[in-house]
């Protein structure tokens, strides 16, 4: 059974046996990490509740991937693709945030424009200016 | 030539696959692949509770507060548990500790079967008291706030998506399990256990994500 195959496969995948230590730890400090972001939630810190929330749900999701999904042993090829679809993740979220931070209220039925704000240009005469008028 | 011969004898190895290694690289980038889409189908919905959760605060802070956290985080600690379950079922193969995995197997089984009882109840209390999506809101003390329905449709289709991952994470677990007990995976041939852990990993991950920003807001 132990022909060159199987023994270039042990040899490769087989020679970082770790023991469970690392899987016990990691559980253990993700239930530290479970217990803590229930006793903040119930803390009310503000504008720090949702920030600390996700700083620790992140760091749980990290150590899910480094240790138990083993991303610390798997092939650059899977890294980058995982770690890709983070990246487009936080882009897609954060761009659209963008806009709701800057911008949504205007699109809101129920708006009332700013008379004091600089949100809404009012030109001379109440009408904008021509198409490809320059101040 | 000892080499083809050793292929050729192979019964794991794809007729389409030069090498054992190259077969486990190639599913392994599959996995991971796959994996990236199941990110990127939860960030759509995450997106969604974004843009809801910035439109209807105060209505998503006073109704993540009808969830029940007791319930959410005991099954927060249940996927966790399972992970760590999962973990030592593929070390278990891995090292040839075939029983050990098989238990452990069981074990994450059934904390998933946990994970989708404890579901149930916290579904049928929302069902008895109303506290459901669009249309179907009926929960009389979160009308005052405008958006109440937009947090439950949220809540809804994220936990419901999960849940069903859930379910097929327990279905390839079941077969991973069943083939584990038939003697198919040895320290020499283990991948499919370590993809299915993978997924089972992958839905604990959202989870992570999941639970604090319906519960703890």
């Amino acid at each position: 059974m132990a022909d060159a195959t199987t023994q270039a496969a042990h040899s490769k995948a087989g020679h970082h046996d770790h023991g469970t230590k690392r899987y016990f730890i990691v559980w253990g400090i993700l239930l530290i990490c479970t217990v803590l972001t229930v006793w903040t939630g119930y803390k009310d810190l503000g504008s720090l509740n949702l920030p600390l929330a996700l700083v620790i749900a992140t760091f749980k999701a990290t150590l899910v991937i480094l240790f138990f999904m083993h991303m610390t042993e798997s092939a650059a090829t899977n890294r980058i693709v995982f770690v890709t679809s983070f990246v487009f993740m936080l882009v897609m979220i954060f761009g659209v945030f963008g806009d709701l931070w800057t911008r949504s209220q205007m699109s809101l039925p129920n708006h009332v424009p700013s008379t004091e704000g600089p949100e809404i240009p009012v030109f001379e005469g109440g009408s904008l200016p021509p198409p490809g008028h320059h101040e | 030539m000892s080499s083809s011969d050793g292929h050729a004898h192979n019964p794991n190895l794809a007729h389409h696959f030069d090498t054992i290694e190259k077969q486990d690289y190639a599913a392994r980038l599959g996995m991971w692949l796959f994996l990236g889409t199941e990110v990127l189908l939860f960030a759509g919905l995450f997106l969604g509770y974004t843009v809801y959760r910035h439109f209807y605060h105060d209505a998503f802070h006073h109704c993540s507060r009808a969830l029940n956290i007791g319930l959410g985080t005991i099954n927060t600690l249940v996927l966790i548990t399972s992970s760590l379950f999962v973990a030592l079922a593929y070390w278990g193969v891995k090292v040839g500790r075939i029983k050990l995995a098989l238990g452990m197997l069981v074990l994450t089984i059934l904390c998933a079967a946990g994970f989708l009882f404890i579901k149930y109840l916290e579904y049928s209390h929302k069902f008895h008291v109303g506290e459901l999506p669009g249309k179907w809101f009926r929960a009389e003390e979160l009308m005052k706030y405008p958006g109440a329905n937009m947090y439950f449709t949220i809540y809804f289709l994220t936990t419901g998506l999960h849940a069903f991952h859930v379910i097929v994470g327990m279905s390839v677990l079941i077969w991973v399990g069943l083939r584990i007990w038939k003697g198919k995976y040895t320290p020499d041939y283990y991948v499919p256990v370590e993809l299915g852990a993978l997924y089972w990993h992958l839905v604990d991950l959202v989870w992570i994500f999941l639970f604090p920003l319906l519960y703890l807001i």
